[in-house]
């Protein structure tokens, strides 16, 4: 079981570091956002959150998808 | 309860749960197929009591005494967490960056190992008991976090959050009773695909709710949030098969 949460853990924290560090600074910046906006702010937090955890996503994957294609140029070479 | 609501609390933890219950399932198989079924049957059952006396002490005492708002926030960052591993993941597999995840094979490779450890006639098989019971009790724990999870507004939606994975885990054995054969045709990939989404619908959906907002239409708005990280993770997955050369392959863990 320990070996299990243990796996979990170094997937979420390292296997998928950039990611989770990524998300964690969203969720931050959408914590100040609606800390420090206001009542309006609060209001749009969950939007702001959306989109910035899409983009989050999409860059991620296609810098992972560059290193996979630069893993394919060298062993075909 | 509303059917809305039951629906849209219901059908994540159904859908989350079956996922990993296919994966308990088919190491008991293994288990039962290659070296009887006392054992495995008997560590099953002492991994579920084990997981009823977490989730009754834990998780109850963690829906009732946490403050509603803080446990939302907590609960949907892991959730946001674990959501955007799982979408990752599946979206890298559809690609053909990581090997999709093949129950089959799985199943032949327990089986292979449990035969290469043999079995003595007589004896009670610990062997087979505690695989069993480690698949069980780490699967089921998984299931524990993902009703805590869909279940955290707590009353109505923890019991449909319940119903939901209870359902999902009858449903899953019966088939895999019925069929004493890895289940194969479960599409593991879509489901982790439909439950990443799903995840990390409600992981902003209860973060930005902890935070004082109001969504339009309150739970109707989880899915257009649930369309709209699908409609991106496809996108993802067109980009990433246009970045890979025709026909590439790439088996690799950290990219």
């Amino acid at each position: 079981m320990f070996n299990g949460i243990w796996s979990i853990l170094v997937g979420l924290l390292i296997e998928d570091g950039q990611l989770a560090i990524g998300a964690l600074l969203a969720l931050a910046i959408t914590w100040a956002l609606a800390t420090a906006g206001g009542a309006s702010a609060q209001q749009v937090v969950g939007w702001v959150l959306l989109v910035m955890v899409l983009v989050l996503v999409v860059a991620n994957l296609y810098r992972a998808g560059l290193t996979a294609r630069a893993r394919v140029s060298s062993a075909q070479r | 309860m509303d059917p809305v609501a039951l629906a849209i609390h219901a059908t994540p933890a159904f859908v989350a749960s079956a996922v990993e219950f296919v994966e308990a399932t088919t190491i008991v198989l293994a288990v039962g197929v290659t070296r009887g079924w006392r054992a495995p049957l008997i560590g099953t059952l002492a991994a579920t009591a084990t997981l009823a006396v977490i989730i009754a002490t834990l998780g109850v005492a963690i829906v009732t005494i946490v403050p509603e708002l803080l446990l939302k926030g907590v609960v949907g960052s892991l959730l946001l967490l674990f959501g955007l591993r799982w979408l990752r993941k599946a979206v890298l597999r559809f690609a053909g960056i990581v090997a999709i995840h093949d129950e089959e094979l799985i199943y032949l490779r327990e089986v292979a190992e449990l035969r290469a450890q043999g079995l003595q006639r007589r004896k009670f098989d610990w062997i087979g008991f505690l695989v069993a019971y480690k698949a069980v009790l780490l699967e089921g724990t998984e299931v524990a976090f993902i009703v805590i999870a869909f279940g955290a507004a707590g009353g109505t939606a923890l019991t449909a959050a319940t119903a939901g994975a209870i359902a999902a885990g009858l449903f899953v054995i019966v088939l895999g009773a019925a069929l004493r054969q890895p289940l194969t045709m479960v599409p593991e990939n879509w489901l982790k695909f439909g439950v990443g989404a799903m995840l990390c619908s409600f992981g902003v959906f209860w973060f930005a709710e902890a935070l004082g907002m109001t969504w339009p239409g309150d739970a109707l708005s989880i899915p257009l949030i649930v369309a709209t990280f699908l409609a991106a993770s496809w996108l993802a997955v067109r980009m990433l098969k246009a970045i890979l050369p025709q026909g590439a392959r790439v088996d690799a863990r950290n990219v």
